[in-house]
């Protein structure tokens, strides 16, 4: 099957050629869809509003005690579970692989095939960026342990001080703590400006330097102000998934709040003992952690310690997903074709906008409900999170079908990662199928899963300000402002989603 | 329960009817010309038999994705691409010597 490998590295290179060109700066291949019908668009719009009535009335009932009180069931009492999870072999071979991972990529970005087949890009944009993050939000956040930096990073920390350095790699230089995660909001701006802009996002090479050059920022960063310091406020992808994690439905808690004393990384009061601090996980006894099954979506309603840039973070991370959508429309189109504006500029003030639209909404909402203790600072953090599911839920309405389509490039691409012809596994050949899902089912899973994460949203925007209002009463009249938010948001997404797409 | 009502409601107000009953067969001249294509986009509905009759001023192979069939084609005379649109998306139909895309075939769901 010669020509199938052909035309596979036909499509890889298309893809290269179609990120010079400079309309169509995407990071990945085709995925086949088509945009939504009219009808279809407006149904989705209507239950969105339709159902954002729901939490409202269910709130209304009856006043909700304690959003620390959800369902919880820990897998490390089914003793099976507990020893496969947390068996050196699991867990030291998935780190392993995850820096072998690394090496493959900054390897084959190298030295492999430029024009084509090649594991760089595929691995990084499709396999990592959406795979990955969509294992995050519905499985649970991996990334504090395969995190290949943090990996290395152990590694030479310990080596160092078997080596007889007591002081290890850490020089623990005082972070100056109004600076806050604006370090990792400031990289997360400069990998959607590659993601989206850059035209030679899927250039091998390009890949292998940028990885390359985080890790030079990442390595220095932990070593000068400490590890747990850099990856909570300047490693972008810690942060990140971090975020993503909240949503997932398990999560890691340590019993005994007096672990977490001292900790800067846990809340003031995260309800008895701390959650998805790995931190202080790492730190537990073994019978204090646990590894709890729970409802999706409630970790973004925990009280948490919000560091300055914490809001700002999340708007960062539901822009440039919007921005991904945005520039395949007409409009965006034409917004450059008549007015000064250009990607780049619009990689920095789409962020810009939607923060201000966020602040203002969040300052009528604080007006409505009566204003509240902790002042505007606390709200603009509080109900940043609220916005998370939205965010999740057009990321996986836009990227999935890449995860189906292109995903399938990865059987092939690993028994041939440099493009060298090799056939390592016997996978070389393979020819990836399409039209796994049709387009009718990716059109009404695309208006479900926007609707759905809307409708989350406003769940947790009301669960947030029970938590800071303290009355249902003020709460219930806070809400509004938030919601008509949501609904704009909501209703942008599924714009986007029926628009031609013009490259 | 109201809210189920609502919704369910709307879904069969707002859908419309599926594309006319039974697959059709389609017949559709497409003409390259300076590396442009026309018309530009296709559009046919899901199971539809397909011919496109293919005429460029320039020799090429023109090669439909997804669909991954292909169809050469000399100037001055007729080809055809024929295929049923078992698919259904949005593929590029590109210029395969020199990866050009010249156009969009849009397949729409039954």
């Amino acid at each position: 099957m010669q020509t199938s490998r052909v035309a596979v590295a036909a499509l890889a290179f298309s893809f290269i050629l179609a990120g010079a060109r400079p309309a169509l700066a995407h990071g990945f291949g085709p995925t086949y869809d088509i945009p939504i019908p009219l009808w279809l668009y407006l149904y989705g719009a209507a239950a969105a509003v339709v159902l954002s009535f729901l939490p409202l009335a269910l709130f209304y009932r009856k006043e909700r005690d304690s959003p620390y009180r959800y369902p919880r069931l820990d897998l490390f009492r089914i003793r099976f579970l507990k020893k496969v999870l947390t068996s050196r072999l699991l867990t030291g071979g998935l780190r392993l692989l995850s820096v072998a991972l690394f090496l493959v990529v900054v390897i084959a970005g190298l030295v492999g095939l430029q024009s084509g087949y090649n594991f760089a890009p595929t691995f990084v944009w499709v396999t990592w960026w959406v795979g990955f993050s969509l294992f995050t939000a519905f499985v649970g956040n991996l990334w504090p342990l395969v995190n290949p930096w943090r990996v290395v990073f152990d590694w030479a920390e310990g080596l160092v001080r078997r080596l007889g350095y007591r002081d290890g790699l850490e020089f623990d230089e005082p972070y100056p703590e109004a600076l806050g995660i604006w370090p990792a909001v400031g990289l997360y701006l400069v990998f959607v400006w590659i993601e989206n802009v850059f035209s030679g996002s899927y250039v091998p090479r390009n890949i292998a330097l940028f990885a390359l050059a985080y890790s030079l920022i990442t390595l220095y960063g932990m070593a000068f102000f400490g590890k747990e310091t850099w990856l909570r406020r300047g490693d972008a992808f810690s942060v990140f998934f971090g975020l993503l994690g909240r949503f997932a439905p398990t999560e890691a808690r340590v019993k005994d709040p007096d672990v977490c004393l001292g900790c800067d990384g846990c809340g003031d009061d995260a309800g008895g003992g701390c959650v998805n601090c790995y931190k202080c996980f790492a730190r537990a006894a073994p019978d204090e952690r646990e590894l709890n099954l729970r409802p999706p979506a409630v970790g973004l309603g925990l009280a948490e310690k919000v560091m300055p840039g914490g809001a700002a973070f999340v708007i960062v991370v539901l822009a440039g997903v919007t921005f991904d959508g945005l520039l395949e429309t007409p409009l965006w189109l034409e917004i450059v074709r008549l007015t000064p504006l250009t990607q780049t500029l619009g990689t920095i003030l789409l962020p810009l906008l939607f923060f201000g639209l966020y602040l203002g909404f969040v300052e009528l909402s604080r007006f409505l409900g009566g204003g509240g203790e902790g002042g505007f600072r606390r709200f603009a953090a509080a109900y940043a999170f609220s916005l998370v599911p939205i965010t999740i839920a057009y990321q996986v309405a836009h990227y999935y079908t890449y995860l189906l389509v292109q995903g399938q490039m990865m059987v092939s691409l690993v028994s041939d990662p440099l493009g060298w012809g090799w056939n390592l596994f016997g996978t070389a050949d393979f020819e990836p199928r399409y039209g796994i899902v049709g387009a009718g089912f990716v059109w009404y899973s695309q208006v479900a899963l926007i609707v759905a994460g809307h409708v989350i949203a406003v769940y947790l925007a009301h669960s947030i300000s029970l938590r800071l209002l303290r009355d249902p009463g003020r709460a219930l009249r806070s809400q509004l402002p938030m919601l008509v938010l949501m609904v704009l948001y909501t209703m942008t997404s599924l714009w986007i989603l029926a628009q031609p797409i013009v490259e | 329960m109201v809210i189920v009502l609502i919704l369910g409601g709307l879904f069969f107000l707002l859908r419309p009817d599926t594309p006319s009953g039974v697959p059709r067969d389609r017949t559709i001249a497409v003409s390259i010309e300076d590396g442009e294509m026309r018309p530009a986009e296709i559009f046919v509905n899901e199971d539809d038999s397909v011919t496109l009759r293919l005429r460029s001023d320039r020799p090429m192979e023109i090669h439909l994705h997804g669909y991954d069939v292909e169809q050469e084609v000399e100037p001055g005379q007729k080809a055809s691409l024929r295929f049923r649109a078992d698919l259904t998306g949005r593929f590029e139909i590109e210029d395969h010597g020199s990866e050009r895309e010249l156009g969009v075939l849009q397949v729409r769901p039954r």
